[in-house]
C-alpha cells in the first residue's frame, strides 16, 4: 500500500544499535523479541524535529540526548531504607540505579515484581498485556525507545475484586551523573478491584540525567485504579514519559499527574475509555519557574458508545517558565452518548513567562456532548484587592489566591501527606523571587 | 469535459449553477514565467508590477504545499489550470455584454447603475478581471476610490505600492505566493482621512469558466478616522471538475479608522458524492496599524468544496480591536478547515472571535485559531466561543484552538462545544405544531444568530435564506 522508500533506520544519540546489543542480558525470550521488534520500530520513526506540530513548542534538541548513558537493567531486591510516606501505603517500592526494591508481605491478591520476574512467574499475563492495546497512537518515538530500551521494570496485577485501602508508592531515586533510566510500567487491575499507586520521582539536587518513562495501564470492569505521578526530580533532569490506559465496561481510571521538578519535560497521557459506562479522569498540576519548560499532551479517546473522561489541567508559569498544554478528545464513528470535557486553566505570573494551550475537538459521532475551555491571565485584582482590605498582605495573599487555584487538582490525590507536600511546593515557588 | 446534468435537484441545491456561454479571451494552460509575463502584458502592467509577479512567482517555485489542515483533497495540478480567462467584451455601464448583464441578473447583482441597489456601490469581477463598477461618481466627490485592482494599478500606483504586501507579504505561505504571482484583478478600496463611506462596498465574484482558476487580490485602506463596509459574494457554476481560487485580500485601518468585511462565500460546492466544486484556498488578513482602530470579519461560508481560509488581524496599534464573526456550513462531501488569527502586539487591544461550525451529510468541518499575545501587549483581552453541531452521524466537527500568550497582564478566555442538535429543543418546537423540518432550520438559525445579526441588514436576509435552502433535506 505504503509507497514510502525505504530509508535507512534513524536512532536518537546514545540510543543506536550498539546500545542496543548492549542491553541483552539473558531475558525471557518473548521479551527479546518484543525489544527487539520494538528497536525495529523506533529505528523506523524519523527522529523528531521541532517542525512536527507535535514538538514545535519543545524542540527534541533540549533533550540532548546524546549526553546520556543507559544504565543496565536493574536487578531485584529487598527495600534498603525507608523514605517518606513509606508507613502510609500497603506495599512500597524503590527504583535507583542499581536496585528496584520491593517491600516484603504482599497483601493478598496482590502481586508487585520486576518485569522479567512476571515473565517468569506469570508469562500469561505479561503475554497478554505487555506492550500490548494501550497504546492508540502509532509512530511514537520515544514510547518505542522506552520499549526497545526500558531499564526498570515493574508489574502491578491486582486481582478480581481486591480492594487495597492505601495503595502502593514507588520511589524512583537517580544518583548517577547522565545516566538514562527508563522505567516501565505495567499495571493490570482486574474486575471490581480498586487501588491507587502514587510514583514519586526524586533526586538530588544537581544531578543531570535523563529519565524516560512509558506507562500502560489496563481496568478491567468495574475496576477504580488510581494512579498521581508527582515529578520532584532535581533542576537539570530531563523527563520524558508516555502513558497509556484502557479502561472497560463501568471501570474508572484517574491519572493525575503532578509536574513540578526538572529542567524539560514532555509528557503524554492518553486514556481509551473503550467499553460502555467507562470513566476517565484526567488532573494535572504544573508550575514552570525559573527556566522551567513543561510540555504536557493529553488524549481522550472515546471508543465506544456512552462513555465518559473529564480532563482538568491547571498551570502556572513563573519568571522564564513555560509550559504548553495540548490535548485532544476525539470520538469516533459511532460513539454516541459520549460526555467529555476538558478545561485547562493557566496562570502567567510574571513579565517572561509563557503559556500555550492548545485544547483540541475530533469528533465523528452525533448525539454527544464534548467541550473544552481554556484560560490564560494573571490573578484577578479583584480578588487580591478583596483580601487586601481584610488586611492580608500583597505575598501571603498571592499565595491563598495561587492555593486555590490549585486546589481541585490536589483534592484529587488521596493521600494528606502528598497533598500537604504539594502546598509547600507551589509555596516555595511562589517564594523563590528576587522581589 | 461533461458538464452535470442540471436535472431540478441540482438546481434547487444550487441555483447559481448555470453557465455562461460568453466569448472567453483565455491564455494557454500551465505555469511559467512566460504565462505571468503574459498576463502581465494583457493587463499592460507597469514594471515594477512584473517585478513583484516574477520575484512571488520565483519564491513559490522554493514552497511547498501545506498540509497540516484537516483537509483531504487530490493534489492539484498546478499546470493544468488557466490562469488568465477574460469575457472577449465585457463593455462598460449600459453597453454591458448583454449575456453577461443577464448573468448577473440571474445571480440578482445589478452590474448597471439603472437598477443598482440603493446603498451599495458594486465591483463585479467575472473570471480574471473586473467588468464594472458601480457609484464612481459618489464615491469620487467623498475623495473615495473604489476600482478593480488592475485600474489601480494605473491609476494610483503609488498607493498601491505602498500597500500592496504590507500585511500578506508575497512570500507568506504557499497560496499567497501563488496569488501574488498570477493574480488577475479584484477591487481596491482607499477611504480618505476622516472620511465614512455613505454607502456599503461591495464585490461579487464569479467563475466562468472551465479549466480556470480565480485568483483575485482585494486590498481596501482606511485612513486616519475612516470607515467603510466591504461586503464579498462569490458564486461559480455547478461543474464536475475541480477549480482553484486563490484570492489575497488585505485590510488596513490607521488611527481610529474601521473596516467591516463580510462575506457570504457560496462557491460551488461539488455534488453529493463530492464531485466537482471549488477549492477555496484563501489567505485573509487585516492590519490594525493605528490606535484606536478596528477590524471586524464576518463570514457565511456555505460553498466550496474545500474551504482553507483564516481571516485574521494583526493588532498592532494600541487600544485596537479584532473581530470574527463566522457561520461555515459544510454538507454532503465538503471539507471546511476555518478560523482565524488574532494576533496582539499592541497595549490594551482586545478580540473576539465567535465561529459557529454546522456540519450535515459526510462532511468535515473544522475550527482552527490562533489567539497570540506578544510580550508587548500589556492587558490584552481575547474572547473565544467556537460551538459546533452536528447533524447525522456520518459528519465530523473538529475544534483545534492554539493559545499563545507572553505576557502577565493579559487575558484570554476560550470556550468550545460540539454536540448534535438539541433534541429537546426539536421536541419542544415539535409539540408546537411545527415540522421537523422547520423545526430543525428554526434551532439552526437560532445557533447562528449572534453571527447573522453582525452581517449588513441586506445580507444578513440573504445569508438566512441560504442556509434554509442548504439545510434542506440534510435534517430529518
Amino acid at each position: 500500500m505504503s509507497s514510502t522508500v525505504m530509508t535507512p533506520p534513524q536512532f536518537l544519540a546514545g540510543f543506536d544499535e550498539a546500545a542496543f546489543d548492549a542491553c541483552a542480558s539473558g531475558e525471557a525470550s518473548f521479551i527479546c523479541t518484543r525489544r527487539e521488534k520494538a528497536f525495529n520500530d523506533y529505528g523506523m520513526i524519523p527522529n523528531p524535529t521541532s517542525r512536527d506540530e507535535e514538538y514545535r513548542r519543545t524542540d527534541p534538541m533540549l533533550f540532548r540526548m546524546g549526553r546520556y548513558a543507559r544504565m543496565p537493567t536493574i536487578a531485584t531486591g529487598r527495600l534498603q531504607k525507608t523514605r517518606r510516606w513509606d508507613e502510609a501505603f500497603d506495599v512500597v517500592v524503590s527504583i535507583t540505579d542499581h536496585r528496584l526494591g520491593l517491600s516484603e508481605d504482599l497483601p493478598a491478591g496482590v502481586t508487585v515484581c520486576s518485569l522479567n520476574d512476571a515473565a517468569t512467574s506469570h508469562p500469561e499475563l505479561m503475554e497478554g498485556y505487555f506492550m500490548g492495546a494501550a497504546s492508540p497512537e502509532e509512530g511514537r518515538k520515544f514510547l518505542e525507545l522506552n520499549n526497545a530500551f526500558w531499564n526498570a521494570g515493574l508489574f502491578i496485577h491486582v486481582a478480581r475484586g481486591v480492594v487495597l485501602e492505601k495503595g502502593i508508592l514507588i520511589h524512583y531515586d537517580v544518583e548517577a551523573e547522565h545516566a538514562a533510566l527508563l522505567p516501565r510500567l505495567l499495571v493490570i487491575g482486574e474486575e471490581q478491584s480498586q487501588f491507587s499507586i502514587i510514583e514519586d520521582y526524586q533526586s538530588s539536587h544537581e544531578t543531570p540525567f535523563l529519565c524516560c518513562s512509558a506507562r500502560e495501564f489496563y481496568a478491567h470492569a468495574g475496576a477504580q485504579v488510581k494512579l498521581v505521578t508527582l515529578q520532584e526530580w532535581g533542576p537539570s533532569v530531563v523527563h520524558i514519559a508516555e502513558d497509556w490506559a484502557r479502561v472497560d465496561r463501568d471501570a474508572m481510571v484517574d491519572l493525575v499527574s503532578l509536574s513540578l521538578g526538572g529542567k524539560t519535560s514532555k509528557m503524554t497521557v492518553g486514556c481509551t475509555v473503550c467499553e460502555p459506562q467507562a470513566n476517565a479522569y484526567l488532573g494535572g498540576l504544573y508550575f514552570a519557574n525559573d527556566k522551567q519548560h513543561f510540555d504536557q499532551k493529553t488524549l481522550q479517546l472515546h471508543a465506544a458508545p456512552d462513555t465518559f473522561s473529564k480532563m482538568l489541567y491547571k498551570g502556572a508559569a513563573k519568571d522564564k517558565g513555560y509550559s504548553v498544554y495540548q490535548g485532544i478528545i476525539q470520538a469516533t464513528h459511532g460513539s454516541i452518548g459520549v460526555d467529555a470535557y476538558q478545561t485547562n486553566n493557566n496562570l502567567i505570573l510574571d513579565k517572561g513567562a509563557r503559556a500555550d494551550s492548545l485544547p483540541g475537538l475530533i469528533i465523528n459521532a452525533d448525539e454527544l456532548a464534548c467541550s473544552h475551555g481554556a484560560t490564560m491571565g494573571n490573578l484577578d485584582p479583584e480578588q487580591l484587592h478583596y483580601l487586601r482590605t481584610r488586611g492580608i498582605d500583597e505575598v501571603e495573599a498571592r499565595k491563598i489566591l495561587v492555593l486555590g487555584f490549585f486546589e481541585e487538582v490536589v483534592q484529587r490525590v488521596p493521600h494528606a501527606p502528598i497533598q500537604e507536600r504539594l502546598h509547600d511546593m507551589i509555596e516555595r515557588k511562589l517564594g523563590d523571587t528576587d522581589e | 469535459m461533461a458538464k452535470l446534468e442540471t436535472d431540478s435537484k441540482l438546481v434547487q441545491d444550487y441555483a447559481f449553477g448555470f453557465t455562461t456561454e460568453i466569448e472567453d479571451d483565455q491564455i494557454p494552460m500551465g505555469l511559467n514565467e512566460d504565462i505571468i509575463r503574459m498576463i502581465s502584458d494583457k493587463k499592460n502592467e507597469p514594471d515594477w508590477m512584473r517585478a513583484f509577479r516574477l520575484k512571488a512567482f520565483r519564491h513559490w517555485l522554493t514552497m511547498t504545499e501545506p498540509k497540516w489542515a484537516f483537509l483531504d483533497y487530490p493534489e492539484i495540478d498546478f499546470q493544468d489550470i488557466c490562469y488568465y480567462s477574460a469575457p472577449r467584451k465585457p463593455g462598460e455601464g449600459d453597453d454591458v455584454d448583454p449575456e453577461l448583464a443577464r448573468t448577473f441578473e440571474r445571480l440578482g447583482i445589478p452590474m448597471n447603475e439603472r437598477d443598482r441597489l440603493s446603498g451599495v456601490a458594486v465591483d463585479v469581477v467575472f473570471d480574471s478581471v473586473s467588468v464594472g463598477t458601480t457609484h464612481q461618481e459618489l464615491l469620487e466627490e467623498k475623495g473615495i476610490i473604489f476600482c478593480s485592482f488592475s485600474e489601480a494599478i494605473q491609476e494610483h500606483p503609488d498607493l498601491v505600492q505602498q500597500y500592496m504586501g504590507m500585511v500578506v507579504p508575497y512570500k507568506d505561505n504557499y497560496y499567497a505566493a501563488l496569488n501574488a504571482a498570477v493574480f488577475t484583478d479584484g477591487s481596491f478600496c482607499f477611504i480618505p482621512k476622516g472620511v465614512k463611506c455613505p454607502v456599503e462596498l461591495s464585490t461579487y465574484f464569479r467563475i466562468n469558466a472551465e479549466n480556470t482558476g480565480q485568483f483575485e487580490r482585494t486590498l481596501v485602506i482606511c485612513e486616519e478616522d475612516a470607515y467603510c463596509s466591504y461586503i464579498e459574494g462569490c458564486t461559480a457554476p455547478a461543474r464536475d471538475t475541480n477549480q482553484l481560487h486563490a484570492a489575497v485580500v488585505e485590510l488596513v485601518t490607521l488611527d481610529r479608522a474601521e473596516i467591516k468585511y463580510s462575506t457570504v462565500q457560496n462557491w460551488f460546492a461539488g455534488d453529493e458524492e463530492g464531485k466537482g466544486g471549488i477549492y477555496n484556498f484563501v489567505t485573509k488578513r487585516g492590519l490594525c496599524r493605528g490606535a484606536h482602530s478596528k477590524i471586524s470579519w464576518t463570514q457565511v461560508e456555505v460553498g466550496s468544496a474545500i474551504t482553507w481560509k483564516y481571516p485574521s488581524c494583526i493588532l498592532e496599534g494600541d487600544h485596537s480591536t479584532g473581530e470574527f464573526y463566522s457561520v461555515a456550513f459544510t454538507n454532503n462531501r465538503m471539507q471546511a478547515d476555518t478560523g482565524t488569527k488574532m494576533i496582539h502586539v499592541g497595549k490594551n487591544t482586545s478580540s473576539t472571535i465567535i465561529s459557529k461550525g454546522i456540519s450535515a451529510g459526510k462532511s468535515d468541518n473544522s475550527y482552527r485559531g490562533l489567539v497570540q499575545i506578544l510580550p508587548s501587549a500589556d492587558h490584552a483581552k481575547n474572547y473565544s466561543a467556537c460551538d459546533s453541531m452536528l447533524v447525522g452521524p456520518d459528519c465530523s466537527a473538529n475544534t483545534f484552538p492554539y493559545i499563545e500568550s507572553e505576557n502577565d497582564t493579559a487575558v484570554v478566555a476560550h470556550e468550545a462545544t460540539t454536540s448534535s442538535i438539541s433534541e429537546d429543543q426539536l421536541f419542544y418546537l415539535r409539540s408546537r405544531g411545527i415540522s421537523e423540518e422547520d423545526a430543525a432550520s428554526l434551532v439552526v438559525k437560532g445557533f447562528c444568530k449572534e453571527v447573522f445579526k453582525k452581517l449588513p441588514m441586506e445580507f444578513s436576509v440573504e445569508a438566512v435564506k441560504l442556509l434554509e435552502l442548504k439545510l434542506e433535506g440534510s435534517i430529518g
